[in-house]
């Protein structure tokens, strides 16, 4: 009887310890996505705030929560290699400026939706050094039909950065580059043709 | 009834003709830089630029009429009366959606297919909201996907709107196979499409309108998200592990350490 408790014991222990050690980043990962989330409502959503100060907010907290730098590379796609250091940064500055105005302004129509973290799961990483996990969350537009929101969160010791967001299975990162490939196609493969349309929108 | 499917016959007929004059059309594939033949390649769109004469139609028809009817039927029809009117027109594709779960070998989903069609019509009467079973969408070019053809260049239908080869033959086939079709007459038919154009329509206006404002190139966001949209639905709803190459990683955004952070961020 004591053999079958101890390894009914063993068994639990087998079984349960990979859940429970299962890669603490990501159990992390889900509580950076649920944290900033929080803080996104709580910071952007007050009424009382002007545009200006909301863009400024949203500013913070997308350069802390997002991989600002690598999404904007992804999204170049091919033409990454060929900008010149110049282009290289303008068009950094100008994605996180179109990004911030376009998205701030979102903020402003939230009216307290349900947003809920349901879990995360292990993703394969490109890169021996970094951690890649997909934490599962829904919001709700309204009570019955609830958006499936996936945060793919990659992280390197203390350092969790949002690489890319899925909605109903559609990656922003994904749409964003085929866009922006679109245009510069149409302008003959000139990064100057995307860098114009940019200009454009950042001075809105 | 036999009228019914060679009305069918006759109208797919006309746009498998409207489609190929349209198709004859064609771009030819930029010669020399490697750049620019990738990017044509990953693009997949041969006959962009009929695409988008047929696109900026569709666009036009939808500006006249479907968004009219749609912000017509979220604004005046009774908000009570839409989850049933709704679950009434997502019910009747579960008999399509449960032979197709069936052709791709996939009970389970057969089921919960054929376990919503009939859950739902209780709710129906009842007006429930939420019918216990999740609906289940299959369809032909899903099915072909499954079976391993390949997607084939992207196709802008007139009034149907974004395809592929692929979901287009598909689109086509389900006009035979559908059993509610063949229960409807051609009008019936035409009917049950238009509003479930306006239904969905109703549902993504602002989705739409935000889309079009922010988009720099609307035509190519609508090709980008149709195709995923179609993805997501071929893995049906599964989370897609692997990142598109090149990964994003974080060797960019890591918190200024030092002088030499910013050289890598010019490098690679």
């Amino acid at each position: 009887m004591r053999y079958l408790a101890a390894f009914g014991l063993a068994l639990a222990l087998v079984v349960s310890a990979p859940v429970a050690h299962a890669e603490p980043h990501v159990q992390a990962s889900a509580e950076f996505i649920d944290n900033l989330a929080d803080r996104a409502i709580e910071t952007l959503t007050d009424n009382g705030l002007d545009s200006r100060m909301r863009r400024d907010k949203f500013r913070e907290l997308f350069r802390e929560g997002f991989a600002v730098n690598g999404i904007a590379r992804f999204v170049l796609g091919r033409y990454w290699r060929r900008a010149s250091d110049s282009e290289r940064d303008e068009y950094l500055n100008l994605f996180e400026e179109v990004i911030v105005n376009t998205w701030a302004d979102r903020f402003s129509q939230y009216s307290g939706q349900k947003f809920e973290v349901n879990g995360a799961v292990p993703a394969p990483s490109a890169s021996d050094s970094e951690n890649v996990a997909l934490v599962q969350s829904r919001f709700f537009t309204d009570p019955t039909t609830p958006v499936r929101i996936e945060w793919r969160v990659a992280s390197r010791g203390n350092l969790y950065k949002i690489v890319d967001v899925s909605v109903e299975g559609i990656s922003m990162a994904s749409t964003q580059r085929d866009e922006f490939n679109a245009v510069i196609r149409k302008g003959g493969g000139k990064i100057d043709a995307l860098l114009d349309e940019l200009r454009d929108r950042a001075g809105g | 009834m036999s009228n019914s499917v060679s009305g069918f016959k006759s109208l797919r007929f006309a746009v498998a003709l409207t489609l190929m004059g349209v198709l004859s059309a064609c771009t030819t594939p930029p010669s020399g830089d490697a750049d620019a033949r990738a990017a044509y390649e990953e693009a997949n769109d041969p006959f962009e630029p009929a695409n988008r004469l047929v696109f900026s139609a569709n666009v036009m028809v939808d500006q006249l009429v479907l968004q009219p009817a749609a912000v017509t039927y979220r604004d005046l029809f009774p908000d009570a009366l839409k989850p049933p009117v709704q679950n009434f027109f997502t019910n009747l594709f579960m008999p399509l959606s449960f032979i197709h779960a069936m052709l791709q070998g996939d009970t389970d989903r057969a089921e919960q297919a054929a376990a919503r069609f009939f859950t739902a019509l209780p709710t129906l009467l009842l007006a429930n909201t939420m019918p216990e079973q999740d609906p289940v969408f299959e369809d032909g070019g899903q099915t072909l996907a499954v079976w391993g053809f390949e997607e084939g260049p992207y196709v802008m239908l007139p009034l149907l709107g974004p395809s592929s080869v692929r979901d287009t033959t598909g689109t086509i086939a389900d006009f035979f196979l559908d059993p509610v079709g063949w229960l409807l007459s051609t009008e019936a038919s035409i009917g049950r499409a238009a509003a479930n154009a306006t239904l969905t329509r109703s549902r993504n206006l602002e989705q739409v309108r935000d889309l079009q404002a922010n988009s720099l190139d609307y035509y190519a966001a609508v090709r980008s998200l149709y195709r995923q949209q179609r993805e997501a639905l071929i893995r049906n709803g599964a989370s897609e592990p692997i990142q598109p190459a090149p990964t994003i990683g974080l060797e960019l955004d890591e918190p200024p350490a030092g002088p030499e952070n910013k050289e890598t961020a010019a490098g690679n």
